[in-house]
C-alpha cells in the first residue's frame, strides 16, 4: 500500500441533523465517503452544504446524528471531538489567512504540533511553496497578495499537515473566471497528489463535475442524490437535480408509452403529432402528464430542410470562440437555451431542433422527495 | 465496521452541548452577578431615592415629586441648564472638528500623520481638570503667558466662563468623535469617492457625497461626545466652579457634600443626567446596529490617500497643528511653565523668575505636610488593578455583546452597557457611598465603606461599559473564520486564540489597557467621593494642593503626574515594539481606531 493511499480516510454521515432556532438546515443526511475520494457537495445557498462541512470539521456541532473520521466516531450521542482533534484540514472560502503572519508562518501553522524537526518543517514548507508555485511570496504579508495567491496560500497551509482528510469551502467562489480554472486544476491535482480525501462544497455545477469522483446534491438539508458526476448528469433522481445540474429546457409532456426499459416515446407540446424518446428514471404509465427536462448536450441545430426534428426560430446568439450558443424559439412561448453549434444560425432564422434520446428526461416533478440509491 | 469512539473519556475532551450550556449559562449567571454588585445595584438604589426616599430611610415619603421641584428649582436648575445646552455646543463643535482632521489625516498626505495620531491619544488621556489648570496657568494675571512676554489679560475674564468650558471641554471630547469617524472612514472605500470624482464632483462635493454614507459614525461620535460631556465632572468642579458657572454634576457633588447631604436631589440630578444621554446613544447604536463590522481580514485593503500639492497641504498641515496647539500644547505649556514660576499668579517688582522649587516641595512639602510620593505610588497601584480588572472583564463582555448575534443575552448586554455608558463617574461614586454603607450590606454581606477595595470596584465599574465598547469593535471585526482555521489545523482552544486573536487585538489590549491605567491616574469624581481617609490618590492629593494656598506646587505636581502618565506609555510601547513579532504590528491599529 502506498504512502497516499495509507494516509487517506474515509467519512461516514449518518442521520446529521442541524437546528438553527426554528430552522432545519440539515435533516437527517447520511453519507460514507471512501478514503481517497474526491467528494463535492452540490447545492444551491441555504442547502445545507455549509452547515454538513462544518460539522465533519468540528466548526459547528450537529444537533444529532453521527460522523465517524477515519472509523473514529468524532461526533455521535455525547461525543464530540474538537476540530484539532481530527487530524483534517480546510480551505476556506475568504481564505482565513492570519494577517499578522507572513507566507511561510501561515503555511507552517499546522507543522507546530507535529513531531518534525525545524528543519523538516522549513522544508516541507518550501517544498509546498514550491508546488503551489508561490515560494517568491514566502515572506509576504496576506494584504499584499492577490486573491488567487492568498488562495494558494491557504491550499499549501491544508496540505502541509499531510492529513486524511481536506474539507474545501467554496474556495474558488471569490476567484475571477481565469483564476478559477487554473486553480481548480490545482486543488484536483495537488490534492489526488497528497492522496487524501477531500469534500468540497460548490453551488457551481461545472466546478462539481470537473473535480468529483463523487457529487452529493443537497436541497434544504436533504441530500436529494449521491453518485458519479457521469450518474448525475445522465441519471437525475429528481427535477431538482435535473436542473441544477443544468438543462436547457423543461417542457409538459405527455407519455404515449414506453419503449424499452427506461425509455419511453412523448409528444411535445409545441409541435403537434411530433414524438420524441426520452430517458425515464422510474416506471411510468402511458397516458401520465409529465415533464420533459432537456440537456442542451442532447440538442443539435440543423437546416430546415432537414427530414427530422421540430421546427425553430433562433431568437439569440452568442460565440463563445470555438462555436456559437443559441437561443431557440420552438413555438408556444417554449424554448432552448445555451444550444451549442459548431455554425453561427443567426438571429431570425428557422432551423430544425434535433433531441438525443440520453439527454431527456421524462420526470414527474411534483415528486422532489429524497431519492434511494 | 468497527467504530471506535476518540478521546470520550478523556479529561481533555470538549462536554457535550448539555454541558456546555450549562457551564455557559452558570458563567452568564456569575458576570451578572459581579454587574450587578459593580453597577446596577449602586447605581439603581441611589437612583430611587430620587421619587422614594423611604425605600432606604433617606426620608419619610414612599413616593414623592419635592427632590424632583428641587432639582429643578433656581440653583440646581440652572446646573442642569448650564450642562445641557454646554453639551450640545460641544457635541456640535467636536464633532465638525474631529471628522475634518480624521478626513485630512487619512484620507491626505498631510504632515506629521503619525505625530497627530499620537497627539490624539495623548488628549484622550488627558484629564479635563489637567487642560482647565494649564489653560488657567497660562492666561491668568501674571501667569505663564505673560511671564513669556504675551498679554493675555483680554482673555483671561473670557476664558473663565462658558467660552472657556466650552474650549477645554470640545478639546476633551476631540478623540471620542476623532476614532469613531476615523474607523468610519477607514471602512469607506476609496471607490465612493472615485465615483463621485468621475461623475463631475469636485473635491468638496464628492466629500459631501461621501460624508452621509457615514452618518451613522458621525451619528454615533455625536451621541458620544454629548454623554462625555454631559457627566464631566473635572471642568464643572475646577473651572465651572471658580468661574460661577454651575454644572450638573458639581451640583450633584455639592448635594452630597452640604450637611446634611440630600441624598433624593442628587439622586435626581443623577437621573437627569443618565436620561439625557440615553436618547443619542439609543439612537445612534440603533443606526450602528444596521452595519457590519466584520472586516479585519487576511484580505483588508486600506483605503487610498489623496495627494495634495505642496500648497494645500501646508495650510492642512498648519491648521490639524493649529488645533493640537489649542487643545493639547496650551494646556501643557500653560502647566509647564506655570511650574516653573516663581510665585506665579503675583506680581513682582524683580521681574519674572523661573524656579525648580516647587518640584523640590513636592517631594519635601512644607505647606500640606504630605508628598506626592504615597499619593501617586498609590494611584499606579490603583492603576494597574483597574486597568487589568477592567481590560479581562470587558473582553469577556465584549465576547458576549458580539456572540449570538440578535439573540437575548446579547441585546440584555448591549442595553446594558448602552445604559452603563450614560453613567457618570460622579453618580456611580454616590451610588458606591450610598450603597456600599447601607447597614444591609455593610453589617451582612461585605464592609467595604471607605475602604480601598471599595475606590477600586468603583472606578472599574466606571472604565467597563466604556472599555467594552471600545473592545467590542476590535473584537467584531475579527473574522470568525481565523480562529476556525486555526482549530481545524490542530490548535487547541486556547492556542487557537493565543495564535490567532490575541496578535490582532494586541494593539487594542494595550491600548485599552493604558487609556484605563492613565484614566485612573487622573481620576477625580469617583476618588474625590470614594478615597480613604489618609489614601489619598494623586488627583485628591493635587486638588488639595491647588485650593489649599500652594497652586504652585500643585502645578508642579500635575506635570509631574503627567510625564510620569506618558513614561508609562512611552515604556509600555516600547516594550511591546520590542517584544512583539513584526506581523502583530501589521495589524490591528484600524481597530484600535473604532
Amino acid at each position: 500500500m502506498s504512502e497516499t493511499a495509507r494516509r487517506a480516510v474515509g467519512v461516514s454521515v449518518r442521520d446529521l441533523a442541524k437546528d438553527f432556532g426554528e430552522k432545519r438546515a440539515l435533516d437527517g443526511v447520511s453519507i460514507d465517503v471512501e478514503p481517497g475520494t474526491f467528494l463535492v457537495l452540490l447545492g444551491p445557498s441555504g442547502s445545507g452544504k455549509t452547515t454538513l462541512l462544518r460539522g465533519v470539521a468540528g466548526i459547528d456541532r450537529p444537533s444529532s446524528g453521527t460522523i465517524s473520521i477515519g472509523g473514529n466516531v468524532v461526533v455521535g450521542g455525547k461525543t464530540f471531538v474538537p476540530p484539532e482533534r481530527r487530524r483534517l484540514a480546510m480551505v476556506f472560502q475568504d481564505y482565513a489567512l492570519w494577517p499578522h503572519l507572513n507566507v511561510r508562518k501561515n503555511v507552517a501553522y499546522p507543522l507546530a504540533t507535529s513531531s518534525l524537526t525545524k528543519e523538516d518543517r522549513s522544508r516541507r514548507c518550501d517544498d509546498l511553496l514550491e508546488r503551489v508555485g508561490i515560494s517568491h511570496l514566502s515572506e509576504r504579508f496576506p494584504n499584499e497578495l492577490s486573491g488567487g495567491e492568498q488562495q494558494r496560500v491557504a491550499l499549501a497551509r491544508a496540505l502541509a499537515a499531510e492529513v486524511g482528510l481536506i474539507l474545501f469551502d467554496e474556495p474558488l467562489s471569490n476567484l475571477d473566471a481565469d483564476r478559477r480554472e487554473q486553480l481548480r486544476i490545482e486543488i484536483a491535482t495537488l490534492t489526488r497528489e497528497a492522496g487524501a480525501t477531500a469534500i468540497y462544497i460548490t453551488h457551481d455545477q461545472s466546478e462539481a463535475f470537473a473535480l468529483a469522483d463523487q457529487i452529493g446534491v443537497l436541497n434544504q438539508g436533504q441530500l436529494i442524490q449521491l453518485d458519479t458526476p457521469e450518474n448525475i448528469y445522465r441519471q437525475p433522481a429528481t427535477a431538482f437535480v435535473a436542473r441544477f445540474t443544468g438543462i436547457a429546457g423543461e417542457f409538459p409532456v405527455h407519455v404515449l408509452g414506453e419503449t424499452s426499459k427506461r425509455r419511453a416515446e412523448v409528444s411535445l407540446p409545441f409541435s403537434s403529432g411530433y414524438a420524441i424518446e426520452a430517458s425515464t428514471m422510474e416506471k411510468i404509465a402511458p397516458g401520465a402528464d409529465l415533464r420533459l427536462f432537456v440537456r442542451a448536450a442532447g440538442v443539435t441545430l440543423a437546416e430546415p430542410s432537414h427530414d427530422e426534428g421540430v421546427c425553430g426560430s433562433i431568437r439569440d446568439v452568442a460565440f463563445k470562440g470555438h462555436g456559437y450558443d443559441h437561443v431557440v424559439d420552438v413555438g408556444d412561448g417554449y424554448s432552448l437555451t445555451k444550444i451549442y453549434s459548431s455554425t453561427k444560425f443567426e438571429r431570425g432564422q428557422n432551423v430544425k431542433v434535433c433531441f438525443d434520446t440520453k439527454s431527456c428526461f421524462v420526470m414527474d416533478s411534483s415528486r422532489e422527495a429524497k431519492a434511494t440509491w | 465496521m468497527a467504530i471506535a469512539v476518540l478521546e470520550t473519556t478523556t479529561p481533555a475532551a470538549p462536554p457535550s452541548t448539555t454541558r456546555s450550556k450549562k457551564r455557559g449559562s452558570l458563567g452568564g449567571v456569575i458576570l451578572w452577578i459581579v454587574l450587578f454588585l459593580l453597577i446596577i445595584a449602586p447605581v439603581g438604589s441611589f437612583l430611587i431615592l430620587g421619587v422614594s426616599p423611604r425605600v432606604f430611610q433617606q426620608g419619610p415619603q414612599w413616593f414623592t415629586l419635592t427632590y424632583v421641584r428641587q432639582a429643578f428649582s433656581s440653583y440646581f436648575g440652572q446646573g442642569i441648564f448650564n450642562s445641557l445646552w454646554v453639551s450640545t455646543i460641544v457635541a456640535i463643535l467636536s464633532v465638525c472638528v474631529a471628522t475634518a482632521l480624521a478626513w485630512l489625516i487619512h484620507r491626505t498626505n498631510v504632515g506629521g500623520r503619525r505625530l497627530w495620531t499620537v497627539a490624539m491619544w495623548l488628549l484622550l488621556m488627558m484629564p479635563t481638570w489637567m487642560m482647565t489648570l494649564g489653560w488657567g496657568d497660562l492666561l491668568q494675571p501674571f501667569g505663564a503667558a505673560q511671564a513669556l512676554g504675551v498679554n493675555t489679560h483680554w482673555i483671561y475674564g473670557e476664558f473663565f466662563g462658558p467660552m472657556g468650558i466650552v474650549i477645554v471641554l470640545t478639546s476633551a471630547a476631540l478623540p471620542f468623535a476623532y476614532f469613531i469617524v476615523s474607523a468610519g472612514l477607514q471602512g469607506l472605500g476609496p471607490e465612493f469617492e472615485d465615483a463621485a470624482r468621475i461623475h463631475g464632483a469636485g473635491p468638496i462635493r464628492s466629500l459631501q457625497t461621501v460624508l452621509p454614507i457615514i452618518a451613522p459614525a458621525l451619528l454615533s461620535a455625536l451621541a458620544i461626545c454629548f454623554a462625555e460631556t454631559m457627566s464631566d465632572f473635572g471642568v464643572a468642579f475646577t473651572l465651572g466652579y471658580h468661574s460661577h458657572f454651575p454644572m450638573a454634576t458639581y451640583m450633584l457633588f455639592n448635594a452630597i457634600s452640604s450637611f446634611p447631604a440630600n441624598f433624593s436631589v442628587a439622586a435626581v440630578i443623577a437621573a437627569v443626567l443618565i436620561i439625557s444621554v440615553i436618547p443619542p446613544i439609543v439612537l445612534q447604536s440603533r443606526v450602528m446596529r444596521k452595519r457590519s463590522y466584520a472586516v479585519l481580514s487576511g484580505r483588508t485593503r486600506a483605503p487610498r490617500r489623496r495627494e495634495l500639492a505642496r500648497g494645500p497641504r501646508a495650510v492642512a498641515t498648519t491648521a490639524v497643528a493649529g488645533v493640537f496647539f489649542v487643545a493639547l500644547g496650551v494646556p501643557i505649556l500653560g502647566a509647564v511653565i506655570g511650574s516653573l514660576v516663581k510665585n506665579l499668579g503675583i506680581e513682582s517688582p524683580n521681574g519674572v523668575h523661573f524656579t525648580l522649587t516647587y518640584y523640590a516641595q513636592i517631594f519635601k512639602p512644607s505647606i500640606q505636610g504630605d508628598s506626592l510620593g504615597a499619593p501617586l505610588l498609590l494611584s499606579n497601584q490603583l492603576g494597574l488593578v483597574v486597568a487589568t480588572g477592567t481590560g479581562v472583564l470587558a473582553i469577556i463582555l465584549a465576547r458576549r455583546l458580539i456572540a449570538n448575534p440578535g439573540s437575548w443575552s446579547q441585546r440584555v448586554t448591549d442595553v446594558f452597557l448602552l445604559g452603563s455608558v450614560a453613567v457618570p463617574g460622579v453618580v456611580l461614586g454616590v451610588g458606591y457611598i450610598f450603597f456600599y454603607n447601607l447597614g444591609f450590606i455593610s453589617h451582612n454581606v461585605v464592609s467595604l465603606y471607605k475602604t480601598l477595595p471599595l475606590l477600586m470596584l468603583a472606578l472599574v465599574a466606571n472604565a467597563v461599559p466604556g472599555q467594552t465598547r471600545f473592545m467590542a469593535g476590535p473584537v467584531s471585526q475579527i473574522q470568525p473564520s481565523l480562529g476556525d482555521a486555526a482549530r481545524v489545523h490542530g490548535a487547541g482552544r486556547m492556542r487557537a486564540w493565543r495564535t490567532t486573536n490575541l496578535p490582532l487585538m494586541s494593539r487594542v489590549l494595550l491600548w485599552g489597557w493604558l487609556l484605563t491605567f492613565t484614566k485612573t491616574i487622573a481620576e477625580l469624581a469617583i476618588s474625590q467621593i470614594l478615597y480613604p481617609p489618609s489614601q489619598e490618590p494623586a488627583s485628591v492629593s493635587i486638588q488639595s494642593y491647588l485650593a489649599n494656598f500652594a497652586p504652585n506646587t500643585g502645578t508642579a505636581m500635575t506635570v509631574l503626574t503627567l510625564f510620569e502618565m506618558l513614561a508609562v506609555i512611552g515604556i509600555a510601547l516600547s516594550v511591546y515594539r520590542l517584544v512583539t513579532p513584526r506581523g502583530w504590528r501589521r495589524v490591528g491599529f484600524s481597530g484600535v481606531q473604532s
